[in-house]
């Protein structure tokens, strides 16, 4: 499948990034040979194959009591430091 | 200093016979660092005052009579993709510019807590996103062999740092091969371990699902050492196993131990068209090598294969694409566009913050996932991962170890593939369907080209095999060599 310089867009819109417009048309070249490359896969019948999201090879399930703990050895932040300060991300209308 | 002469368990030798200070070392490493640097670039951050004040301490402990640890005052260098409490993780990345970590990755504590000492921290392609260390957005890094050629990526930095001589052992990550394509690249030894061996915590992750942290070397022994160090359970890494360490060391050690017997399967589909014919010698000339050693050679097949790039290509920027979506200008230091509100600061932020590669594969990642083309892409990649599990389970019916080239070419020039993202993405294509399966696998050189360019084998087991890999690969080592060193 081909990709436009539209999808580019939309698909830019949706990822929260900002392309010029120069660059549009190359990336959609790029993105159309990578896609052209990746329907290869339709060659194959997949109906009754379940997916793996993840090769899972930890035998405990990972939930744990919900306690605060300090990781030992590490950093002091949560302990010392309460609030983080970031730049100021609310504008006024 | 330069350390391309000595290796780890020399080198604490050294130091217990107090032949030689931790400080005379990291002072020499440091100067060393200074002097080839210049021209190879691996480091983006360099840890010199924290380096020296820890030797010191190795130094005291050590004139109290205290026996040095296995790692005691080894000199080493840690990808820049991985936390060290208080100091820069870029990332390679202009977009973690002003970024300091304010805690560290498991698995640098836990080398540290072997005695390791941090030199500094190296450079890769942004966000582990490429295979030639050309998309880093600080410098490119250049390989020892040739300074002409890419050391392989991401972990190039890493990988060049020991090749080099710059550091003893270095830590990479691996993705897709992105610790065993530069060891190959590099003419070092490069393992990934099995997904979940190591702590993936304090790893900036790029495809959570196939990330993993491992050890680079110029021996087959002091990856077991390194290994040993940083693998196990923690409670911070969900995906972490809890499956207890083998001595990886002790392993290697054992009297009369001999790889005889075991069967090592050749993937047919692993040696293709346009393979370069001097990998291909080498390859094969490893392959006589183990049969001489005792083992039994059977032709296997891996028929997914050829489907493992578009799969992996399409698994890893759909989780990058939500890994990289908390880079927006708000937590992580770098800001543009601050006065236009918040949506417009979001895009310009990573407009400005993000390199080529990142930016297209985030793209990507988002179309695969994004409504209608689900099913079609993100999904159908998950099922054809099932595939490729499903052929490498049967192939461990009939074998113990899988033997393939690392990569299908020696290292290729700077520039050589930059303009074609899907070129550089095939360079990927016998390291990545580890990645998709959860196997460990090892990088071992193997041979020279007439160029005097490095060629790296892989060497592939079942999940928890790491033993059977570093036993192969040592017996390997001890049969010929990889070089002066390992003799």
């Amino acid at each position: 499948m081909k990709i436009s310089e539209a999808d580019v867009e939309y698909v830019a819109k949706l990822a929260n990034l900002d392309i010029p417009d120069d660059q549009k048309t190359e990336l959609a070249n790029q993105l159309s040979r990578i896609v052209e490359h990746i329907e290869q896969l339709n060659r194959l019948d997949v109906t009754n194959v379940a997916p793996t999201c993840q090769v899972v090879t930890n035998t405990k399930h990972a939930i744990r009591e919900d306690l605060v703990q300090l990781r030992p050895g590490s950093s002091e932040a949560g302990k010392t430091i309460k609030l983080f300060k970031v730049p100021k991300v609310i504008t006024e209308r | 200093m330069n350390l391309k002469n000595i290796t780890a368990d020399r080198l604490v030798g050294l130091y217990a016979k107090r032949d030689l200070s931790v400080t005379e070392v990291i002072n020499g490493v440091l100067e060393e660092i200074d002097r080839s640097d210049k021209n190879i670039r691996a480091f983006i951050t360099l840890c010199r005052d924290s380096a020296l004040e820890e030797a010191r301490r190795a130094d005291s402990r050590i004139a109290a009579g205290e026996a040095p640890g296995p790692l005691t005052g080894v000199p080493v260098a840690i990808k820049d993709n991985m936390s060290l409490q208080n100091v820069p993780t870029t990332c390679g990345s202009r977009i973690l510019d002003t970024y300091v970590s304010p805690y560290s990755a498991t698995a640098v504590d836990r080398l540290r807590s072997a005695g390791a000492i941090i030199i500094g921290k190296t450079n890769l392609d942004e966000f582990a996103m490429g295979s030639s260390t050309e998309n880093s957005g600080m410098f490119v890094t250049r390989n020892p062999h040739d300074l002409d050629r890419v050391p392989g990526g991401s972990s190039g930095g890493s990988a060049a740092s020991v090749a080099a001589g710059m550091a003893l052992v270095a830590l990479g990550s691996d993705t897709g091969g992105s610790i065993r394509q530069p060891a190959s690249f590099c003419g070092v030894v490069g393992m990934k371990p099995t997904y979940g061996r190591v702590s993936r915590y304090g790893l900036v992750a790029y495809a959570s699902s196939l990330d993993q942290i491992g050890p680079f070397s110029k021996t087959v022994r002091e990856c077991a050492q390194v290994l040993e160090a940083i693998s196990g359970f923690d409670n911070y890494d969900s995906t972490s196993a809890d499956i207890p360490v083998d001595s990886y060391t002790r392993g290697l050690d054992q009297p009369g131990q001999s790889v005889k017997g075991i069967r090592i399967g050749i993937p047919r589909e692993y040696f293709i068209e346009g393979m370069d014919r001097e990998v291909k010698a080498a390859v094969e000339g490893a392959i006589h090598r183990y049969e001489d050693l005792g083992c039994r050679i059977e032709e296997i097949h891996l028929p997914h294969t050829e489907y493992a790039v578009a799969t992996y290509y399409l698994i890893a920027t759909a989780e990058a694409s939500s890994n990289l979506a908390r880079y927006d200008g708000v937590r992580y230091g770098f800001r543009e566009g601050a006065s236009g509100g918040l949506n417009e600061m979001y895009r310009k932020t990573r407009m400005a913050g993000f390199g080529k590669e990142v930016k297209r594969r985030i793209l990507l990642g988002t179309y695969a996932l994004s409504a209608g083309y689900y099913d079609a892409y993100y999904l159908k990649a998950l099922k054809v991962r099932t595939l490729i599990l499903q052929d490498f389970q049967k192939a461990f019916e009939k074998v113990d170890v899988i033997l393939t080239p690392t990569t299908p070419t020696p290292a290729f020039k700077i520039g050589e593939k930059t303009a074609d993202p899907l070129s550089m993405y095939l360079s990927d294509i016998f390291t990545i369907t580890c990645n998709l399966a959860g196997l460990p696998g090892i990088s071992v050189p193997c041979g020279k080209t007439s160029g005097n360019l490095p060629i790296g084998m892989q060497l592939l087991a079942n999940h928890f095999q790491e033993n059977l890999l570093l036993q192969a690969a040592h017996q390997f080592e001890k049969s010929g060599g990889f070089g002066d060193i390992s003799n």
